[in-house]
């Protein structure tokens, strides 16, 4: 069946972001719909995506094929595996959510959407893509415009500098958002010159005709070859993951960036990190995958309590989520490192249900911040009282943040401790249970600090409620959560399938 | 009898310069009226018509006894010559206009003969051809580099003109002699001046000595290190429209005579220059990178950025097969608009006031959203970023070079390239991310906007759709290096 849905839905953002190019500069309604519309044909595509996979039949799906240097084996190969389907739903959400979430910027909004749609259509492209090469452009497109959008509409904040380095940090002007954005491409540009050298190892000698992930997946590549170009495509990617310890990019350009910055890149980039360690990196590379596994598995175990550790003792509010990003992507290349089919069910499934629970953490705090105008917990306190609104949703959050059953977050954990227990991975197991009590104590402590304690101080009761665009993005965000919570088969299911296909290359004869 | 077919741009250009001679002696004369641009727009309007002229005009074949090439080689560089030209020539109209009212026609027959010897160095395939080419390409060079100084009312500007030019002519007459040096050796091992015949002989100590005169004597050309110590004075001191064809097309003849003379003439002796080319490629690549860094001034940015440009496409001679020479030519294509382009906004910012200081650019996405855009497109293309004709080049030359067994030395272009990436991006930040205080709206003529609509339309419509172009390339390249595993033609 060849129907463009795919296509649609990688080009949607990206007409919509040039339709807003060509629109005059004051005309402030037209190029929120615009953008909205945009949003909306992509998670309204990826909807129908999802629901018409043919689970029974599995492989790749609404394959589209469009040369663009034949000569040299380049092809804009769209298709849908299984994984596909939920990525791409979780990615229209974080959208959809994210443009009505940025409603009320104002500064420069028109380059402000047009950036933000150039963006998902990137991160889009990157979850059908089927051409290694197509896959690294797609992915640098999702990079860079992070660059401009962290450092003309992020926020800079006091770092008090301490410790041995603080010369260092006053001389970098740390907490500075043009900091935060120059660290964030630069990390992130050194993981892609990683990446690329790996990506010609693999066309070079898979015979140099065909950048197709099945032809690349088809070539049996020497031990020693897997063994050097696992380890660039695990870093290349895991620092987009956050995968300790290349993950210090992403504190500060969490919490310098803009609302919907910070959910896109928080909910979706760090998605694509691990999604590519996962899809280039272990599939392709069978025997290197075996060779390192014992490394990403004790690595991301690190990145659970460290993460955790780390936004333990944070006292800004952006940097709390931001770490406990950190931490939770852990338990995404915890499940994928098990290299059981419970466990990479559990790690895409982790995917989506954190990027939809961190989507909306940093919706939350962006509405928090702009009403209350800090972010230093220690500031605040009983806001309950004047925006229950927010505070239900925020407590919705940190529920699923520490893994509360009926919430997405119980589901996709418990499958990954359980798998990694399974495996016969103790420590591991140990590491992620730890860490997921402490986010128990550093959510809870956040929540109570914030919406429960004693009453709103003065300089705070005139604070509102959250308003009309922004519970738009609030009841898109909390209702999936619980709807992925309480119903996870909608997508364990075609996720399953994925994990079967592609778990097949490192697992010979792999069955659930 | 010679054929004079093949030999029909050389020919038709140079009956361009001489209309624009006429047309400048015969025009109105220079009374108390200022002249208008005739002589510039007849240049440009010539180029463009020859340059769609080589589209339905055949000139493959061999002429003057075989010194003159025409093949698909020759005419992809012609092409790239006479775009660049075209290019400079719109982007200039109306700086030379403003600046050098009275001496136009001057300025557009030099650069119409500088153009001349480009396209007759595409096909030169003898080394006196080739020599006595480029210098028709280099002479008027000197002359275009000190062309503000007379009338240019900053002190400071003039000696800068003075110090530009006298630079270039310098080094550029130094390099001549240098390269005339080796190529005496060369040729007087071989006993021949034929590029095809050149690698006949074997390799000698004094060929080799040779050899590496020839290197270096180019190296000064395309502004390698470590002989480049003269770009970014030249940069700074000339006129930006200048510039701006200065760092593209000559550069891109260098390589079109390094590849002459090394993968054609001497291809059999790879194993002799690909160790010293690629040791160069490396220091282009790092110095360049390196000192781009702490650049504050555009044009020296720039011209740092250059050199590190050309070490890249070094890479890719390097690389010293077939599919190295291709890609040499796509990595050329894309610089060519690219470099051009980026240099021409910086030209139509700085006439705002602000002089060339990244402070030149602030605020630039609001007092020219047009030109920020188009800076954002060549910054990015420069850096080899996704989506833009850039990132293809790049990306073709390393895979060239990683085929051709050069491993470290991609691994090693790869970091530098990512180091690169910062100054690209300060650049960016300083269009994007500040106020503009004080500066005027910069007020492009219709010549330049369309100048730097053309290089925009480029960089994205390749980086979109590079297919035709890698093809074309290859053909070229294919072309090239398989005439040069021909056996030797007789001599006559």
């Amino acid at each position: 069946m060849n129907d463009h849905l795919l296509s649609l839905i990688v080009a949607a953002p990206a007409l919509a972001a040039l339709v807003v190019m060509f629109l005059p500069d004051g005309a402030r309604q037209a190029i929120r719909w615009v953008s909205l519309l945009g949003a909306s044909v992509s998670l309204l595509g990826s909807i129908q995506a999802l629901v018409t996979y043919d689970s029974a039949r599995g492989g790749l799906q609404r394959v589209e094929d469009y040369p663009i240097v034949p000569s040299m084996g380049v092809h804009l190969r769209l298709a849908q595996d299984g994984w596909g389907g939920p990525l791409l739903l979780l990615t229209g959400v974080i959208i959809f959510a994210g443009v009505l979430a940025s409603w009320t910027v104002s500064k420069r909004d028109k380059e402000y959407f047009v950036l933000l749609l150039v963006l998902v259509s990137g991160v889009l492209g990157v979850f059908v893509s089927q051409d290694l090469l197509i896959f690294f452009l797609f992915y640098e497109v999702a990079v860079l415009p992070m660059y401009l959008l962290i450092g003309i509409w992020g926020a800079s904040h006091a770092v008090p500098a301490k410790g041995p380095f603080q010369a260092a940090w006053k001389a970098f002007a740390v907490g500075d958002k043009q900091y935060a954005a120059m660290k964030l491409t630069l990390m992130l540009l050194v993981g892609s010159a990683a990446i690329m050298a790996a990506i010609f190892v693999l066309y070079l000698q898979a015979g140099a005709t065909s950048f197709d992930l099945a032809h690349l997946a088809a070539t049996n590549y020497d031990r020693d070859t897997q063994i050097i170009v696992f380890p660039l495509i695990w870093l290349g990617f895991g620092t987009l993951a956050g995968v300790f310890p290349f993950h210090t990019w992403s504190p500060d350009g969490h919490a310098s960036a803009p609302t919907a910055v910070s959910m896109l890149h928080a909910g979706v980039l760090m998605k694509l990190g691990a999604f590519g360690v996962m899809r280039v990196g272990m599939v392709l590379l069978p025997e290197g995958t075996h060779f390192w596994v014992p490394v990403v598995g004790a690595v991301a175990a690190v990145n659970i309590l460290y993460g955790a550790l780390c936004a333990m003792s944070q006292t800004d509010l952006k940097y709390i989520v931001a770490y406990s990003s950190v931490s939770h992507m852990g338990v995404v290349m915890l499940g994928a490192a098990t290299l059981t089919p419970a466990g990479w069910d559990g790690a895409v499934f982790q995917m989506v249900a954190h990027g939809i629970m961190t989507g909306l953490f940093f919706a939350l705090v962006g509405i928090v911040y702009e009403r209350a105008h800090t972010r230093a917990i220690a500031k605040m306190g009983g806001f309950a009282t004047v925006m229950p609104g927010v505070a239900v949703f925020f407590t919705l959050a940190c529920l699923s943040s520490l893994g509360l059953p009926g919430t997405a977050g119980f589901v996709s954990e418990f499958v990954v401790f359980l798998a990694a227990w399974r495996s016969g991975h103790l420590i591991w197991t140990i590491a992620g249970v730890l860490g997921a009590f402490i986010t128990a104590i550093y959510v809870l402590r956040a929540t109570r600090a914030i919406f429960w304690g004693p009453g709103p101080s003065d300089d705070f009761h005139e604070l509102s409620d959250a308003r009309r665009t922004e519970w738009g993005a609030l009841i898109i965000l909390g209702t999936s959560l619980v709807a992925l919570g309480v119903w996870p088969r909608l997508l364990l299911d075609p996720i399953d399938v994925g994990t079967l296909t592609h778990l097949a290359r490192l697992v010979p004869g792999v069955v659930r | 009898m010679n054929d004079l077919r093949p030999l029909w741009l050389p020919l038709a250009l140079a009956g361009l310069a001489v209309l624009v001679l006429l047309l400048d002696l015969l025009g109105p004369p220079h009374g108390a009226k200022p002249p208008g641009r005739g002589t510039g727009l007849l240049a440009a309007v010539g180029l463009a018509g020859l340059l769609a002229a080589t589209f339905f005009v055949d000139g493959s074949g061999s002429a003057a006894s075989g010194a003159f090439q025409g093949n698909a080689w020759s005419l992809f560089f012609q092409r790239l010559f006479l775009a660049a030209g075209l290019l400079g020539a719109l982007g200039g109209l109306d700086d030379v206009a403003k600046r050098t009212a009275r001496r136009q026609g001057e300025y557009w027959l030099l650069l119409l003969l500088c153009l001349d010897g480009m396209v007759l160095l595409a096909g030169a395939s003898d080394l006196v051809l080739l020599v006595v080419s480029f210098e028709l390409m280099s002479l008027p060079l000197y002359v275009l580099a000190a062309y503000a100084k007379t009338d240019v009312d900053e002190e400071a500007l003039r000696t800068r003109a003075s110090e530009a030019s006298l630079k270039l002519y310098l080094v550029g007459a130094t390099s001549t002699a240098v390269t005339l040096f080796g190529l005496a050796l060369l040729t007087g091992m071989a006993g021949t001046t034929r590029l095809a015949t050149l690698g006949a002989a074997p390799i000698t100590p004094l060929s080799a000595v040779g050899l590496v005169f020839v290197l270096g004597g180019l190296g000064y050309k395309i502004g390698m290190v470590p002989f480049h110590m003269w770009v970014p004075d030249t940069y700074q001191g000339a006129r930006l429209p200048f510039v701006a064809f200065l760092s593209v097309a000559p550069k891109a003849a260098g390589i079109s005579v390094l590849a002459s003379i090394f993968l054609f003439g001497l291809g059999a002796h790879r194993g002799h220059w690909v160790p010293p080319l690629a040791m160069m490629a490396l220091l282009s690549m790092g110095v360049g990178n390196l000192l781009a860094l702490p650049q504050t001034d555009l044009r020296r940015l720039f011209g740092y950025s250059g050199i590190a440009q050309m070490g890249y496409v070094l890479v890719a001679v390097a690389a010293g097969d077939a599919f190295g020479a291709s890609m040499t030519l796509f990595f050329l294509t894309a610089y060519v608009f690219t470099n051009l382009g980026a240099l021409l906004v910086v030209h139509a910012a700085s006439e705002a006031g602000g002089g060339f200081d990244e402070e030149s650019l602030a605020g630039l996405w609001k007092r020219a959203p047009g030109l920020a855009v188009a800076l954002a497109c060549f910054l990015l293309s420069l850096a080899g970023i996704p989506f833009m004709v850039g990132f293809w080049a790049k990306f073709y030359v390393f895979v060239a070079a990683w085929r051709a067994g050069l491993v470290g030395l991609v691994a090693a272009a790869i970091v530098l390239a990512v180091m690169g990436l910062f100054y690209y991006l300060r650049v960016l930040r300083a269009a994007y991310m500040t106020e503009p205080g004080e500066l005027h709206t910069p007020a492009p003529g219709i010549a330049l906007k369309l100048a730097i609509g053309l290089c925009v339309l480029a960089v994205v419509a390749l980086g979109l759709w590079p297919g035709p172009l890698v093809d074309a390339a290859t053909r070229a390249g294919a072309d090239f290096v398989s005439l040069s595993a021909s056996p030797a033609p007789t001599a006559r």
